[in-house]
């Protein structure tokens, strides 16, 4: 499973997160990721998939194996400020605009602030928030926090990014309105890479080129199942029997895990 | 009807009265009813009171140096009003240099034992020991540091008001939300900007709340300061007035004294109070009008 090829992005082999404690919250995870895949992680709470995100990040060491992103270590790939983040949680600052919230990443950088603005007025235009830029968060609805999330993460042109449960708190409708947004910014351009945690099976068949079926206790892979349907996917894609067929399988590898 | 309806109206120019340093006193709502209907109560209660200790001063007969009456209060505080105001004034300033010390000192204090968890662990428990210390006990010495007079007076306003701060500040550093701070280190930020584009703001509501605890203080640190530096030099102001009027028994002298240095101290709170309202209202729950 683990050949690693000249355009693997993210490579796990073997790889163990074993806590001080003796909790082992991953266990022998062996996973290669290419660019421009849509990769969804998929299982119950305490599955490890956190986990798994935190050691890409660096907030986490791993215990055993081999992790690498873009060919180099964790903590040295997110030097090159081409990995970024969103959070179940939209993370805004409240005391801070809607501008200074999206250019915070440039910001960090010592990016002029000309070129910040730029920045700003391109992700906000993508996920439609272009006129909010002097608002506050508490201002925004939490679709609109979402979104201003998203503009943040993807201020810095990533070539990784992470999603964790990122539209765990929203409402169903939405829900499906940023899904269909995110595919739509990661298909313009395919060099961006997508990890996505979810807990949601319908989500996960739909966005993803690749679904990772994860089981806890300790936290294993157990399996990886490829979405073959072609992109765009638009929303007639969610009443096909493609789709539901999709579902049923990634539910019996989580039933089986 | 048409009676009931000019009558009830008084008009959009008085309705539009806006207390803003009021509202902090009680959360009172600004609309013309409401505000007559929190205040009423209040105001009558005084009333009574007043009135009542006035009535008790005429009928008991207890002479004016003992208790005195409302009426020999406000004739005192009238007769010496150029003395009460120069003591106000100078006990004022006095606070205010205190108080800005103690937010300069306090905050940046927190900062810096906030930017380093081995600073913190190691000084920590002295400041607070320090700050277990009475103040009265200090007094006499920082009286022999820096003589008596207007610079000791400063110092031990300055001490007083120097914890609240330093500790409100050090929390509210410390408290920074985690998926903030995970976000900050994900993009690779360092611990200066950190500091300064995350703990402090975020800190802020628990700063402001340092302020509030902090500038009533000086104002008491100020007159306890007086009164122990004032007998040598430092004059002019209320805890050395305080005390002179003490000596000579101008009991109604002391009660304005007293009741100066109270308003005083509402005065500087309520101050704080809307430059707390200025800083936070526009995103904390703590000062979002309702």
């Amino acid at each position: 499973m683990s050949t690693i090829t000249a355009n693997t992005l993210v490579a796990m082999q073997h790889l163990n997160k074993v806590y001080p404690n003796g909790t082992v919250a991953v266990q022998n995870v062996n996973l290669d990721i290419s660019e421009g895949e849509f990769f969804c992680f998929v299982g119950p709470s305490g599955c490890g998939k956190s986990t798994i995100f935190k050691m890409i990040t660096g907030l986490e060491t791993h215990t055993e194996g081999k992790l690498d992103i873009f060919g180099m270590s964790p903590n040295a790939a997110r030097k090159k400020n081409e990995v970024a983040f969103v959070f179940q949680d939209h993370t805004l600052m409240p005391w801070a605009t809607v501008k200074e919230n999206v250019c915070l990443p440039l910001n960090l950088r010592g990016v002029s602030k000309k070129q910040q603005i730029e920045e700003a007025e391109r992700v906000l235009e993508l996920v439609g928030l272009q006129d909010t830029m002097m608002m506050l968060p508490r201002e925004l609805s939490g679709g609109m926090k979402m979104r201003v999330s998203i503009a943040r993460a993807l201020i810095s042109r990533p070539r990784l990014l992470l999603m964790d449960e990122p539209f765990g708190a929203l409402d169903e409708i939405t829900r499906q309105s940023l899904q269909q947004e995110l595919l739509h910014i990661w298909q313009q351009d395919r060099s961006m890479t997508v990890l996505f945690i979810t807990h949601n099976v319908f989500e996960a068949v739909y966005l993803s080129t690749k679904v990772v079926v994860m089981t806890p206790r300790p936290g294993k892979v157990e399996s990886v199942v490829e979405i073959p349907t072609p992109f765009p996917r638009g929303d007639a894609f969610r009443t096909t029997p493609e789709f539901s067929r999709l579902v049923g399988v990634v539910s019996q590898h989580l039933k089986h895990g | 009807m048409a009676m009931d309806k000019k009558a009830l109206y008084l008009g959009p120019a008085k309705r539009r009265i806006r207390l803003p340093f009021l509202s902090g006193l009680s959360g009172m709502n600004r609309t013309g009813g409401s505000l007559l209907s929190s205040l009423l109560p209040p105001v009558v209660a005084l009333i009574v009171f007043v009135g009542g200790w006035q009535l008790f001063g005429i009928l008991s007969g207890i002479p004016a140096y003992i208790l005195p009456k409302p009426t020999d209060i406000l004739e005192a505080g009238i007769k010496n009003h150029v003395n009460l105001f120069n003591s106000v004034y100078k006990t004022m300033s006095s606070a205010l240099i205190g108080f800005i010390l103690s937010v300069i000192f306090g905050v940046a204090g927190a900062i810096l034992l906030a930017s380093s968890k081995l600073v913190e662990k190691s000084l920590y428990p002295y400041v607070i020991i320090l700050q277990t210390i009475p103040i009265i006990a200090i007094a006499p010495i920082i009286v022999i540091w820096f003589g008596a007079g207007t610079n000791a007076i400063v110092i031990i306003a300055f001490l007083i008001g120097f914890f609240p701060m330093l500790s409100n500040t050090l929390v509210g550093l410390n408290s920074t939300e985690n998926n903030l701070k995970n976000l900050f280190f994900l993009y690779n930020a360092n611990p200066i900007q950190t500091m300064w584009k995350l703990r402090i703001p975020a800190a802020l509501p628990y700063i402001v709340a340092g302020l509030k605890i902090s500038c009533t203080l000086a104002v008491i640190g100020v007159i306890a300061g007086e009164y122990i530096a004032g007998i040598g030099g430092g004059k002019g102001g209320l805890g050395y007035a305080i005390t002179v009027a003490a000596s000579r028994l101008q009991t109604a002298y002391l009660f304005a004294c007293g009741l100066a240095a109270s308003v005083m101290g509402i005065g500087f709170y309520l101050v704080i109070n809307y430059i707390s309202k200025k800083l936070l209202s526009s995103w904390h729950e703590s000062e979002m009008k309702h």
